[in-house]
């Protein structure tokens, strides 16, 4: 519910446009879908092999569509349409890629180092958040940012990891640093 | 909503935590970073942007964290569209909607659907109304009672036991021996609202704080707000939401948590106060509620893409 609202609060906010401008948003927009939703929906039925998946995906496109208000500026509807419906989709599969081994991670602990209830549900949250930050890193990057954040790790020795020199490490730190600032609000 | 921080400044605080992160800082250097962080409340934001970040990596035990976040098999988008079939298949029978799944993971035990208001009762006989689109896992055992706060908000009433009853959300934990109270988790704040008995609100990284019955508070994960008087916070329960001069942006941002798709407002009614009691519920609830708007203010409703976007528009008046 939280990026729902969030995205409702943005087009609550962002409505300073001119009356006209709106207008003609509207219209865009409703051409899209009455010219687009039926084939999306039937693209996705065939995908997904499910029709009540297809129609919520569907569905929570054309969301994401009305939020981006930048309907007038799209080219190739159908492309657009299925690009924005399998970010949806990876997007899922990741969060819920991530909770299973997240859950098969704790699996293997020693009960004794095992977190409370409490806390797995805290550190599953904030694991969602710091993946959905560094998802869009290259992995050298990523991957210089965890050895360092999580595994304590001096640049010296992970220039020494990563088989590249200390410079690149600095230049991998501060890529990453600036993506979680910028992510953060 | 405040301005975002100036690019250039976000730069240079990356800048100063690579280096604090190298191992090798001196005194001097961490005095040049006081310095700079002192320069503006810009500067100031943007370092306070820095230690929330350094705070949540904090709170991950490295070796749970590192095998998650480190693994590499799902980065491949191609991969990743290629398991569709598969994603359908897994998927449970009584599915509520990729929305909600997408913004919860999809392992919580209670939800209610976009709409739906959910009554539980737990084990020990405690009871818990889920309001619209939310979700809890129980976690009972021989020494507590706990329950998760996936999303949502929940009305609680927490029975007698001799175990600790506690309800853990994304910002903090209210702990609530024999209450009836409310929580109400949003992106980044939680609210709670006491109607009986007396709960301890504690968030994640700060002191707690005890909330009793008919007042409310937020609380943020490093911090929580002193109690005030409880609104209409739980009117809810009894499928109603009060305003009493509120912005139409804002009710219509309530609203449309109760249906899938977006409410809209034109620039001009956005900050119209209004009033009164607004039924809240399933579709049909909403759309009595948006009924009641365009009856009593100059405004109409627009219904558009089968009922996906809902747009108020000012009333065009006859010319005078």
């Amino acid at each position: 519910m939280q990026f729902a609202f969030r995205v409702r609060m943005r087009i609550i906010l962002i409505c300073v446009a001119m009356p006209t401008a709106q207008l003609a948003l509207h219209q865009t927009v409703h051409a899209l879908y009455s010219h687009h939703h039926g084939w999306l929906y039937g693209w996705l039925r065939k995908k997904l092999g499910c029709s009540d998946h297809a129609a919520d995906v569907a569905q929570d496109t054309f969301v994401r569509v009305l939020a981006a208000r930048n309907a007038d500026a799209i080219a190739e509807p159908r492309a657009y349409l299925t690009t924005v419906a399998k970010g949806i989709l990876v997007n899922t599969w990741r969060r819920q890629a991530l909770e299973r081994a997240y859950l098969e991670t704790l699996t293997q602990l020693p009960p004794a180092a095992a977190p409370s209830e409490e806390e797995r549900y805290l550190i599953l949250e904030t694991l969602q958040r710091v993946d959905a930050m560094l998802r869009a890193l290259p992995d050298p990057v990523r991957r210089a940012f965890l050895l360092s954040q999580l595994e304590g790790m001096k640049y010296e020795e992970i220039a020494q990891r990563l088989g590249v020199s200390l410079i690149t490490v600095k230049r991998y730190m501060k890529q990453a640093f600036l993506q979680c600032l910028a992510f953060q609000e | 909503m405040t301005a975002p921080v100036p690019a250039h400044i976000l730069d240079e605080a990356a800048d100063w935590l690579v280096q604090l992160h190298s191992g090798a800082m001196a005194d001097a250097e961490r005095e040049a970073c006081e310095r700079w962080r002192r320069q503006s409340t810009e500067h100031a934001r943007a370092w306070a942007r820095a230690e929330r970040l350094m705070d949540q990596l904090g709170t991950l035990p490295p070796a749970l964290a590192a095998p998650v976040l480190e693994r590499a098999p799902e980065r491949s988008r191609r991969a990743m569209l290629g398991k569709l079939g598969m994603l359908a298949a897994a998927a449970p029978a009584a599915w509520i909607g990729w929305g909600l799944a997408q913004e919860r993971g999809w392992v919580a035990e209670h939800r209610s659907a976009t709409g739906e208001r959910r009554e539980l009762q737990l084990a020990d006989g405690s009871e818990v109304t889920l309001n619209t689109a939310s979700a809890i896992d129980v976690r009972f055992s021989s020494s507590e009672r706990l329950v998760l706060l996936r999303a949502g908000e929940v009305l609680v009433h927490s029975a007698a036991d001799h175990r600790p009853f506690r309800l853990a959300g994304a910002h903090g934990t209210v702990e609530a021996p024999l209450a009836r109270f409310a929580v109400r988790q949003d992106a980044e704040r939680t609210r709670v609202a006491v109607l009986e008995g007396a709960v301890k609100v504690e968030p994640a990284s700060a002191a707690a704080t005890v909330l009793r019955a008919g007042e409310q508070t937020w609380m943020s994960r490093d911090a929580v707000a002193a109690p005030a008087q409880a609104d209409a916070a739980l009117a809810w329960t009894r499928g109603m939401l009060l305003a009493d001069r509120m912005p139409l942006a804002e009710l219509t941002a309530e609203l449309a948590r109760y249906r899938r798709g977006v409410i809209d407002c034109d620039a001009a009614l956005a900050e119209m106060r209004v009033s009164g009691a607004f039924p809240v519920g399933g579709p049909a609830a909403v759309e009595r509620a948006l009924s009641m708007l365009a009856s009593t203010y100059p405004l109409t409703v627009h219904k558009r893409l089968g009922g996906l976007w809902i747009a108020l528009e000012t009333k065009k008046t006859g010319a005078a």
